[in-house]
């Protein structure tokens, strides 16, 4: 089973992460490109520990414990309500459990990233007038400030990575190393960035991005080329695990078979 | 019910939605596509209300629709988009161009601000928009200091929505408005929002009897006393979903979304859908029986295999 998506990659690596007894928390917002980074790839990624014997209970939103292989087609209410789940849970609760320290993962995105690894999905340009508004916070500040760690999905490209967030939407470390604890956010920070070219981390002391490996034939100056700030490089660069063949079979037998999480196919 | 001199609630939208004066703060219910009061937010346009300030926690067709009729001047809310479809392109063009203000919250501050009101303080805690520019633009979001252990929150103040408008599923002729068991509890929120304002206009699917009200009142979510006016608006939630009495008018969502991409065909489309109908019965009726039928009983799939 030879070849294999860009997504297809993203889900395998997210799956290494994935650790026994985590909750992870899965918006169920928007579509599209969105979607498919944010919650196909990481939806797809818990069935895959879930077939490695990793217990990892997904969140999504009001949904507890959805059954993955049988998602609806279309996330409109009637086709939730029939969802198998183990529960709902009224939203402002489930959002409270972000506040209370509960979440070991959330799951995010952006238009803009830094190299502390602070989001916005606010407004490019200015503010008050921008260039581009665009859809909101929603849950963004509520998995950066308070989840045990984030994984950030974002496309490469200068335009993402870049020197400054326009608006800082999401807390990364903030303005470098000590700024979350002098604000006492309980939760850790971003713990990797997942891009279409590398996967990324935060340096322990400087918390400035980093590179953590490259994704098959991706070059050192394609990265550079494609992100709009200096990021720090590991002395020898591995490339990233490429996913076996049993994971390929697991991914388009059983859990996406309709390639409706990983391509966005849904309403 | 045995006490007769209850006050009826059930009104028109025209009439319930007359109260509402130019400035006033009204706050809307829904989450993304899901049960947005639409055929009140229609009405609201209709009768042309200028310089709202509309509030909500997580909002779409229903905010952009107010945005591009020139209804609102400031939105305060943690989410305007539309969906899978993509940017709200009306609001997109309003703030932009500086006409309308934005107030933005997280999805938890959203709520905090309308939970704080219901629960009769007028803020609550919230470390989430710590260090972000949230607490640098909306001064509803104060850095505070924990008396008991030091820790930082930002105080999410309460707001007082001069005007709530809600969708349920139904209502008895006092207000009780009722859910069915079958409902997404993302719009768990809706009780805190109707709970925080002064005035509750709430549009139902179905007005049913005080005694069905009575043998169910599980399902109250809203008793009369906290319910200004019930308006009698079935698939008052359209285009959006409505629980399990249906699901997105995907055909009527992309029509919409096709007539965003500029002023002017905005406007052709407010003369379609809105100014030159009457009522919502007349909305209904311009939509068609055919397109709300699909809406409401379209095969569901939802299992492997099948297209998603």
């Amino acid at each position: 089973m030879s070849g294999y998506s860009i997504e297809e990659l993203l889900a395998v690596t997210v799956s290494r992460e994935l650790r026994h007894g985590e909750l992870g928390f899965i918006g169920l917002g928007t579509g599209g490109r969105a979607f498919a980074l944010v919650v196909g790839v990481p939806s797809v990624a818990i069935a895959l520990a879930h077939r490695r014997g990793v217990d990892f209970t997904a969140q999504y939103g009001v949904a507890f414990e959805p059954d993955i292989e049988h998602s609806p087609h279309c996330f409109e209410d009637r086709n939730l309500l029939r969802w198998p789940m183990a529960g709902q849970i009224p939203v402002e609760m489930a959002l409270d459990g972000f506040k209370r320290g509960l979440m070991d993962i959330g799951f995010i995105s952006g238009a803009q990233i830094d190299r502390y690894g602070n989001l916005n999905s606010v407004a490019i340009g200015a503010y008050t007038k921008p260039d581009v508004r665009l859809v909101g916070a929603i849950a963004q500040p509520d998995h950066a400030a308070n989840a045990a760690r984030t994984l950030i999905m974002i496309p490469h490209g200068r335009r993402v990575f870049v020197e400054k967030v326009d608006y800082r939407s999401a807390m990364g470390f903030g303005d470098g190393p000590g700024h979350r604890e002098r604000l006492g956010l309980i939760g850790g920070g971003p713990a990797k960035v997942f891009t279409d070219l590398a996967v990324l981390d935060f340096e322990h002391e400087s918390k400035e991005m980093r590179v953590v490996s490259l994704h098959p034939g991706v070059s050192r100056h394609r990265v550079e080329q494609e992100t709009g700030f200096s990021l720090l490089w590991p002395d020898n660069v591995p490339q990233t695990q490429t996913p076996t063949d049993e994971e390929l079979r697991w991914i388009r037998e059983e859990i996406d078979p309709a390639r409706a999480f990983l391509t966005g196919r849904i309403f | 019910m045995l006490n007769d001199s209850a006050p009826r609630r059930v009104t028109s939208a025209s009439e319930a939605i007359s109260g509402i004066p130019d400035g006033a703060s009204v706050a809307i219910g829904g989450h993304t596509l899901r049960r947005h009061p639409m055929a009140l937010v229609r009405e609201v346009i209709r009768q042309r209300k200028r310089r709202l300030h509309l509030l909500g926690w997580n909002n779409a067709i229903d905010m952009d629709m107010l945005v591009g009729a020139g209804v609102a001047d400031v939105i305060e809310t943690s989410y305007v988009g539309m969906g899978p479809l993509g940017l709200a392109r009306n609001l997109r063009r309003a703030v932009e161009a500086g006409r309308v203000k934005t107030i933005d919250h997280s999805e938890s501050t959203g709520i905090d601000m309308f939970r704080a009101t219901a629960l009769g303080v007028d803020f609550l805690p919230n470390g989430t928009p710590l260090g972000t520019d949230l607490m640098t633009f909306n001064d509803g979001l104060v850095e505070v200091v924990s008396p008991f252990t030091g820790r930082r929150y930002a105080a999410v103040r309460g707001v007082r929505p001069d005007f709530a408008l809600i969708h349920a599923h139904m209502a008895d002729e006092y207000g009780n408005v009722q859910l069915d068991e079958a409902n997404w509890m993302d719009n768990s929120v809706d009780v805190y929002i109707a709970r925080s304002a002064r005035q509750v206009i709430v549009s139902v699917e179905q007005i049913v009897s005080s005694d069905h009200i009575r043998s169910h009142p599980l399902r109250t979510v809203l008793p009369r006393r906290v319910v200004s006016a019930v308006v009698h608006a079935p698939f008052g939630a359209h285009p959006c979903c409505c629980d399990a009495r249906y699901g997105y008018d995907q055909d009527e969502l992309r029509y919409y979304y096709e007539a965003s991409k500029s002023p002017q065909k905005f406007e052709k489309y407010l003369q379609s859908r809105v100014f030159n109908i009457e009522d919502h019965w007349g909305y209904l009726d311009r939509v068609g029986v055919v397109q709300l039928l699909e809406a409401a009983t379209r095969a569901i799939a939802h299992t492997e295999g099948e297209p998603r």
